[in-house]
């Protein structure tokens, strides 16, 4: 009888943990990316790092806003390391990306155009708190600014966003 | 410069966190209806940006390389027929879309079935709570996510049975009209009205027995 290697049943554990993660992480690589194929490599380097990190990561719970972080460094670092020009918003909306469709619900296609067209101050700390689900502190820690300004971001973001909800925008914040 | 709390303050608030309040915001709410309004509003704009983030995965499938022209028609040819063949099959025994989509997403998550241990009440409790669903029942759980399913998060469950694991998803947002059973290689699930929802209950390499279905929609409440 072969006896099996240690370690093995915690390491497929955690592999068969990012295949359960890997299509939030892939989402959420999207809407930073704006660009599918961007974020196909984004996730993908995340797996690689997460995989030679996977000792750090000490409850499995935690998994998630662990993943998202390393996305979210990694999207940065591709940035830096290819110099990828950014995504132009009119070039993004061109391509019409099946992605963005919806199945007869017209008005969700509409407010994930809107999303697209955020800028990038805005859309970060949104797809942060909305499908990271940071608290406002910890996008603060995230992308080092002050929580009010991470409110204040926020803030904008969804008031620009009111209207395409057929709602009437706030008074800015200065 | 005035510490008062202003309405300009409680929309910034608001808008920057509608699920969070501070004790000068709840104070401010309690004594102004239109911030009130307002953070309605912005409640119900955060539950579609939700399902605004939750793409459809299966629009994220790399689209394959162009073939060279001869490789094209023999390409057309067998989709043509591979069509044929697919709208008899169709037509023979339809699918519905639903069903599909329950499908498409556990072969997603084939890691679920092998899960093992048992989950607590506590984090069973938390997946609920993501989704906003009760679910009362003695059935041993040993995977659980909220998981992003049509737009929604919606519970997705392996529970342990006398038959072997059966995946639960809890979906309070799809009604149907009345059960229906679907089978896809070694998959076989039914569909189940709840009230406004529905339940899916799935088994792999056999079949989901009614008494087990019937335990499961008796723990359900949307």
């Amino acid at each position: 009888m072969n006896p099996r290697p240690r370690g093995t049943t915690v390491t497929s554990a955690f592999a068969r943990l990012l295949e359960t993660l890997r299509p939030d992480l892939v989402r959420f690589a999207f809407w930073l990316a704006r660009d599918r194929a961007v974020a196909e490599d984004v996730v993908q380097e995340t797996l690689i790092r997460a995989w030679k990190s996977r000792d750090e990561l000490k409850d499995a719970a935690a998994a998630r806003p662990w993943l998202l972080t390393i996305v979210r460094r990694e999207h940065a670092r591709l940035y830096e390391r290819k110099r990828l020009p950014t995504v132009d918003v009119e070039q993004v909306e061109a391509l019409g990306d099946p992605a963005l469709a919806s199945d007869g619900d017209a008005g969700l296609e509409d407010l994930r155009r809107a999303i697209m067209q955020l800028p990038d101050e805005y859309r970060e700390p949104l797809v942060l708190q909305v499908l990271g689900g940071l608290s406002t502190a910890e996008i603060a820690t995230e992308l080092k600014l002050t929580q009010p300004a991470v409110l204040t971001r926020l803030f904008r973001a969804r008031n620009r966003l009111r209207t395409i909800y057929g709602l009437e925008p706030a008074e800015d914040a200065e | 410069m005035s510490n008062e709390f202003t309405c300009r303050h409680a929309r910034v608030e608001i808008g920057g966190d509608p699920h969070v309040q501070s004790p000068e915001l709840g104070a401010h709410l309690a004594a102004c209806a239109a911030c009130t309004r307002f953070r309605t509003e912005t409640l119900a704009l955060d539950a579609r940006l939700r399902a605004a983030f939750e793409l459809s995965l299966t629009e994220f499938r790399k689209p394959e390389r162009r073939a060279p022209p001869a490789r094209r028609f023999a390409l057309a040819a067998s989709v043509v027929l591979a069509t044929i063949i697919g709208a008899s099959f169709w037509l023979l025994k339809p699918q519905p879309a639903l069903a599909g989509d329950v499908l498409e997403h556990v072969k997603d998550e084939t890691g679920s079935w092998d899960a093992h241990e048992l989950l607590t009440p506590s984090q069973l409790a938390d997946v609920l709570r993501q989704a906003g669903v009760q679910f009362d029942s003695s059935m041993p759980v040993l995977y659980a996510m909220a998981c992003p399913f049509r737009g929604r998060r919606v519970p997705h469950l392996v529970v342990q049975t006398a038959e072997g694991p059966l995946t639960v998803m809890l979906l309070a947002h799809e009604k149907v009209a009345a059960r229906l059973e679907f089978t896809e290689g070694a998959y076989r699930g039914i569909l189940l009205p709840v009230g406004e929802g529905s339940v899916a209950v799935l088994a792999r390499n056999g079949g989901v027995p009614d008494a087990v279905a019937a335990k499961v929609v008796s723990g359900v409440r949307w």
